[in-house]
């Protein structure tokens, strides 16, 4: 029998549904769906890529492979022989832990469902010292909230070890050398536990002024309103369709919660004891901007206007700007007959 | 020498966020049904099928055309499935020409289908999460899957990459205006999932990042859906044009190209997308064009992104590298400029059914020529890892 347990699994248990069907009527006539999965386990062979993986679980080297005739030098090792000089072997060599990016990486802020819980995060090419092509790698700032402009084309980076590895590639992950003291550089092998992470703290806000109070109080009005808006829109419904999250925002003005719970969305004037998470944005109009969908709460989170206390909410700040978009194009549409 | 290989028929299904009331089955077959009829011929008339299914596990299934020839009635004949990522359904139409070219076949269907969207994250209650990490699995096994890789963030490499060598191109406000231009011409594609999906070029930019750089409204949609043409070679397709009232348009031209998916040294030509680039070349030799711009009226391409869709078209030749923000800038596509560019409103609006989506792409690029009699016309597919695969055709009407 399956049953939950402390060691992690290959299919983390939260993502299998119950053995059970739903209908749905579309036109009068009813279809059914039905929950399934499509798994295989593996235990999978690394064969001639074992070398690479076994030097970053063992002893936190990076290998790649010299070609014995052109010379150049591959990381990762992905082949025995070179495919430019009509299969010339290659041979092992350990290049450095600090490399420069190929391009400015991409930053992921949706993630798939296996990595919700990491966004954001970027995933780049690094040149490491000693190579001619590029590692794709995990990247993190140790600064918070990985924003575009801290790591570019040319930013010089390190390879970073998980005090944890199992010899795979996600053993190893880079942050920016500019974050890190000349002693980290120097030293091979750096571990994450080895770095100071900050983690972001909520932030304080200052006594709040008469006007504050005022523009917290015009705001949540217009938030209800809104907020009662889009319970009644059938479109803007399905944007919050079986997602239940009760929020406290605070704002330097005050503070309020919000209830999403299957469709119905509200906001009330109250502190909540036990919320599922936690905004926090000194200026109340950050949040009522993205509800009438002008700007994306999305960007207020990367771009530190509005902040979350866990990061896998960034879901249910999606699903926030998708309730404000649907009810945006009901009322654009409704507008044009 | 090779045979002249003409479309005769085509058609699509509508393409819907999901169909919860057909199968892959019944849009294939819908999709084939519709093909048969548009060049008024029967199932007993062609002599081979060609499908296009992107991946096994949308279709939950690892052979997932092998029901079909029974359902589409192709009994005791050829079929071949071809699976290329994102190009498939343009690989799916290169054999299915090279086969009746190489006079094996005189008529072959090609037939895409994708049902993509009954994945399902159960966490989210959503069917998004789960269709990115189906496609996740497309990503290197060994090296990439397990550090987050996703078709947009591979494509976002790209273009960043792009970006890096070419930092006055693709402005925000180009892509935005590019995303609202699509958003309009699907208008008058009824098949297509957001027909009446319209955008300004504001919300676009007011659309949240999914992956940097890219906003939501510059992304391609999943969705689910068939398509179907059928290939005849010159004196049978002459012969069925007659008979169906509908004129043949040509495959002058097919060019096809596959990157690496590595890059660094002699590895990739890292900022550029080199397999639209010579995908064209070669479509263009074969189909005798010398100035795209000059020759070709009307452009069918793959927009998986918006930024993706800039780049190339300027690999492709129609604007400089460097410029391509010159489509909306010089009103390349805007509005009386000289190209038509995804009339059917691409992937980005009519929707991304995978296997489908590049015969759809051809579906709608043949109807606009006989249509608007345009004399020729382009089709892109791209697909795989960082752009890595590109496939152009070339259709001519006499
Ligand atoms: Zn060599």
């Amino acid at each position: 029998m399956v049953t939950p347990q402390d060691k992690e699994k290959v299919i983390p248990f939260e993502f299998i549904p119950d053995k059970a069907s739903e209908t749905t009527n579309i036109d009068g006539k009813d279809y059914l769906l039905m929950n399934d999965a499509f798994y295989t386990f593996y235990q999978r062979s690394l064969g001639e890529l074992s070398p690479f993986f076994l030097a970053i679980r063992d002893e936190k080297r990076i290998l790649g492979c010299r070609c014995t005739v052109c010379g150049l030098v591959r990381v990762p090792p992905f082949v025995t022989h070179c495919p430019f000089c009509d299969f010339a072997p290659t041979e092992p060599v350990e290049v450095g832990q600090e490399g420069n990016m190929l391009s400015t990486p991409p930053i992921t802020y949706f993630a798939n469902s296996l990595f919700a819980a990491r966004a954001p995060f970027g995933r780049g090419r690094v040149i490491l010292e000693g190579a001619d092509t590029a590692l794709s790698t995990m990247l993190y700032t140790t600064t918070g909230i990985l924003v575009p402009g801290i790591i570019k084309r040319g930013t010089e980076v390190k390879v970073i070890f998980r005090d944890e590895r199992i010899g795979e590639i996600t053993d190893i992950f880079c942050v920016p050398t500019a974050e890190l003291t000349p002693q980290q550089i120097a030293e091979k092998g750096l571990q994450e536990s080895e770095l100071s992470w900050i983690a972001p703290a909520e932030p304080e806000f200052p006594e709040a002024s008469a006007e504050d109070i005022a523009i917290y109080q015009r705001s949540l009005k217009e938030m209800q309103s809104l907020a009662s808006e889009m319970s009644k829109s059938k479109r803007a419904r399905k944007a919050i369709e079986g997602w239940k999250r009760d929020i406290a925002v605070k704002t330097r003005g005050g503070e309020f919660a919000m209830y999403i719970d299957d469709g119905d969305f509200r906001i009330e004037e109250r502190k909540l004891e036990s919320p599922d998470f936690v905004m926090a944005c000194a200026d109340p109009r950050t949040l009522l901007d993205g509800l009438s969908y002008k700007g994306a709460i999305t960007d207020a989170v990367i771009m530190k206007r509005l902040w979350i206390s866990k990061n896998m909410e960034f879901n249910t700040i999606f699903k926030l700007d998708r309730l404000a978009r649907f009810l945006a194009r009901e009322k654009k549409e409704q507008a044009a007959g | 020498m090779a045979r002249k290989v003409g479309i005769v028929g085509a058609a699509v299904t509508p393409f819907k966020g999901k169909w919860y009331e057909k199968t892959y089955y019944e849009l294939a077959q819908m999709a084939t049904r519709d093909a048969l009829k548009d060049a008024a011929i029967s199932i007993k008339d062609v002599d081979a099928v060609a499908y296009g299914i992107y991946n096994d596990i949308f279709e939950r299934t690892c052979i997932p055309e092998h029901p079909l020839q029974a359902i589409i009635g192709m009994q005791n004949k050829p079929g071949i499935r071809i699976t290329n990522g994102g190009a498939t359904g343009a690989y799916t139409m290169s054999a299915a020409h090279a086969y009746v070219a190489a006079e094996r076949y005189d008529v072959v269907l090609v037939l895409g289908v994708e049902k993509a969207t009954d994945c399902f994250d159960f966490t989210s209650m959503s069917a998004t999460p789960e269709v990115i990490k189906v496609i996740g699995w497309s990503g290197d096994s060994f090296f990439e899957q397990k550090i987050g890789w996703t078709a947009s963030d591979s494509y976002a490499e790209v273009v960043l990459a792009y970006m890096d060598e070419h930092p006055g191109d693709l402005k925000p406000e180009v892509t935005a205006q590019v995303s609202s231009q699509l958003s309009e011409q699907v208008k008058t594609n009824p098949y297509a999932q957001r027909q009446f999906d319209q955008v300004t070029p504001e919300e676009v930019m007011n659309s949240r990042y999914i992956v940097y750089p890219f906003k939501e409204l510059e992304i391609c949609v999943y969705t689910e859906g068939a398509a179907a043409l059928i290939l005849a070679e010159e004196e049978t397709a002459k012969a069925m044009a007659r008979n169906s009232g509908k004129p043949v348009v040509w495959i002058a031209g097919v060019g096809e190209a596959n990157e690496v998916s590595f890059a660094g040294k002699n590895h990739n030509n890292w900022g550029r997308i080199m397999s639209h680039h010579v995908a064209a070349q070669r479509a263009y030799h074969m189909a005798g064009i010398k100035n795209p711009l000059e020759e070709i009226e009307v452009v069918e391409i793959h927009d998986a992104f918006i930024q993706q869709l800039e780049i190339s078209m300027a690999e492709m030749g129609f604007v400089p590298l460097g410029r391509a923000d010159a489509l909306v800038e010089e009103g390349l596509m805007m509005p009386g400029g000289k190209l038509s560019v995804n009339p059917s409103g691409g992937l980005v609006y009519c929707g991304h059914a995978v296997g489908a989506s590049n015969i759809m792409s051809a579906w709608s690029c043949r109807n606009e020529m006989i249509d608007k009699g345009y004399r020729r016309g382009l089709v892109h597919g791209t697909g795989s890892t960082i752009c890595q695969y590109g496939v152009v055709l070339i259709l001519e009407q006499a």
